[in-house]
């Protein structure tokens, strides 16, 4: 059944488009949508251009990671760190970070830098917050027992603190990779020349259809092999951790 | 945030840090500390802002921006909780649509312009079917799993009470699922405006995303900054003005993003 209503979807597309029920221009049967996609590997740019998403995606995910944990941990241990940085993390959580693209243009000029700092921006701050209710939800206990057992300053925090923050962190982390790619694909869409998001736009552009769904789904498998592969890695490595849900 | 004495001596870092940092901003600008024409002075951007609310421009470039956040919302939020009150009652469904939102999800929202443009009218409602993308899915699978979570004693009660039907559904089902049902419309909500923005970077020439585009594309630095105010302060209104109302009206039930 899991296999069965997506192949059916994609055998029913091929069959319209095959009998132009549907218009084979806008919307190829996905045998020629595939065959895109291997011409676009073995001939074409595809292969180097799925690297340079992934490459921006990973510099902006250590670029938003690095300063986010550490930030999330002194934020919950130290009262006066959290007054003092709450105010802007709550002001410019919900705001669209594509809309910072235009002001790190100006700053940063149009190019990588600009890229990958947008969707470094975008993880920075879910992991920043992920990583605060980590501390911030502890439980109360556990830090009583540790300190009854006589642990204190860094012992306190790599025994007690660290460890259960951990799940929260990861769940932060996963959760920003995947806002961080989301972040990536849109600012190639709208403003690079370069990567999966810009090889859509421009094949959107050109009606060269077949390879423009080839690059969407490219992206498609992307998320799911990201998102997947992390909370699969997530429930191996803290086992003690309950189910970190399905969003 | 309540009013009551004290809250000002116990958060007044919270107050500070920002009053400090807009000083020291004004500040740095004025004095050439930070170069004007990349951060202009809060309080020439506060001219500016008031400029383009009382020239309407700020009017003719929100309105465009709220109706398609209205529209989207109203169609994620309807066929979302339909599809997710279906996927959550009936396995079979479920099992096959799982695989097939898998994939589509992770896909930026604005991505699927092109393929929308291919199959709605070009202009206002391939924007909002755009939009409304990514909402879609997040209702839907929040839905799912708010019919999932409830206890199956609770549904076996209500069967031995005699609820079937429409009676199951519309007094045991919904408002069992119905905490998460909101905290969907909440996310969902907050995503609409995040993909409205860019979308309108796109492909609009009116909206709020559009007036911030045109903005840098001519330069005009202070309008930019204007402009992110005011889709900062909206995006504010919407994820905490739902989490008040949320509150209000389920005060059982904790939200459950917060868990």
């Amino acid at each position: 059944m899991a296999l069965a209503v997506p192949l059916g979807l994609l055998a029913l597309w091929e069959l319209l488009a095959r009998l132009a029920v549907v218009s084979p221009r806008y919307f190829p049967p996905p045998s020629r949508v595939s065959t895109a996609l291997v011409d676009g590997f073995t001939e074409g740019d595809l292969g180097g251009e799925t690297l340079v998403t992934l490459t921006r995606l990973a510099l902006a995910f250590a670029l938003a990671a690095v300063p986010a944990v550490p930030l999330g941990l002194l934020m919950g241990m130290v009262r006066p760190v959290r007054e003092a940085v709450e105010p802007y993390i709550a002001v410019l959580f919900p705001v669209p970070k594509i809309a910072l693209l235009p002001f790190l243009m100006i700053l940063l000029g149009v190019g990588e830098p600009a890229f990958v700092l947008t969707g470094a921006i975008s993880a920075f701050f879910q992991i920043t917050i992920s990583t605060l209710a980590g501390v911030q939800t502890m439980d109360p206990r556990l830090l009583d027992v540790g300190r009854n057992y006589g642990a204190q300053g860094a012992r306190l925090f790599t025994r007690v603190i660290l460890p259960a923050a951990l799940p929260a962190i990861f769940t932060g982390l996963r959760l920003g990779l995947g806002l961080a790619l989301v972040a990536i694909v849109a600012v190639e869409f709208i403003a690079a020349k370069s990567g999966l998001g810009h090889l859509v736009y421009r094949h959107w552009q050109t009606l060269s259809t077949p390879q423009m769904y080839g690059a969407f789904a490219l992206v498609g498998a992307l998320g799911l092999l990201l998102t997947r592969g992390l909370r699969a890695l997530q429930a191996r490595m803290l086992v003690w951790q309950e189910d970190p849900g399905r969003l | 945030m309540s009013r009551r004495p004290g809250w000002l001596a116990q958060h007044w870092l919270a107050v500070a840090s920002p009053v400090a940092l807009l000083i020291g901003w004004e500040v740095a600008s004025a004095v050439g500390l930070l170069r004007e024409a990349f951060f202009p002075r809060p309080s020439t951007v506060l001219i500016h802002l008031r400029r383009l609310v009382t020239d309407g421009t700020l009017l003719a470039h929100a309105l465009p921006t709220l109706s398609r956040i209205g529209g989207a919302f109203a169609l994620a939020a309807i066929l979302g909780v339909a599809t997710g009150l279906a996927m959550g009652l009936w396995r079979r469904l479920r099992e096959g649509l799982d695989p097939v939102f898998a994939v589509i999800y992770p896909i930026p929202s604005v991505l699927f312009l092109p393929l929308v443009s291919f199959l709605v009218p070009r202009g206002e409602t391939a924007l909002i079917v755009t939009t409304a993308a990514t909402s879609f899915f997040l209702v839907a699978f929040t839905t799912t799993e708010g019919v999932r979570q409830i206890d199956p004693l609770v549904v076996e009660a209500a069967r031995h009470y005699g609820a079937r039907g429409r009676r199951l559904f519309t007094a045991v089902l919904l408002p069992g699922a119905l905490p998460f049902i909101l905290t969907g419309l909440r996310l969902g909500l907050g995503y609409a405006l995040i993909v409205v923005v860019a979308v309108e970077i796109v492909s609009a020439s009116r909206g709020l995303g559009a007036l911030l585009w045109l903005s840098w594309q001519v330069l005009k630095v202070e309008d930019m900054y204007a402009t992110f105010l005011v889709i900062a302060a909206l995006g504010a209104v919407l994820s905490y003005g739902l989490a008040v109302l949320r509150a209000r009206l389920l005060p059982w039930a904790q939200d459950v993003a917060e868990r």
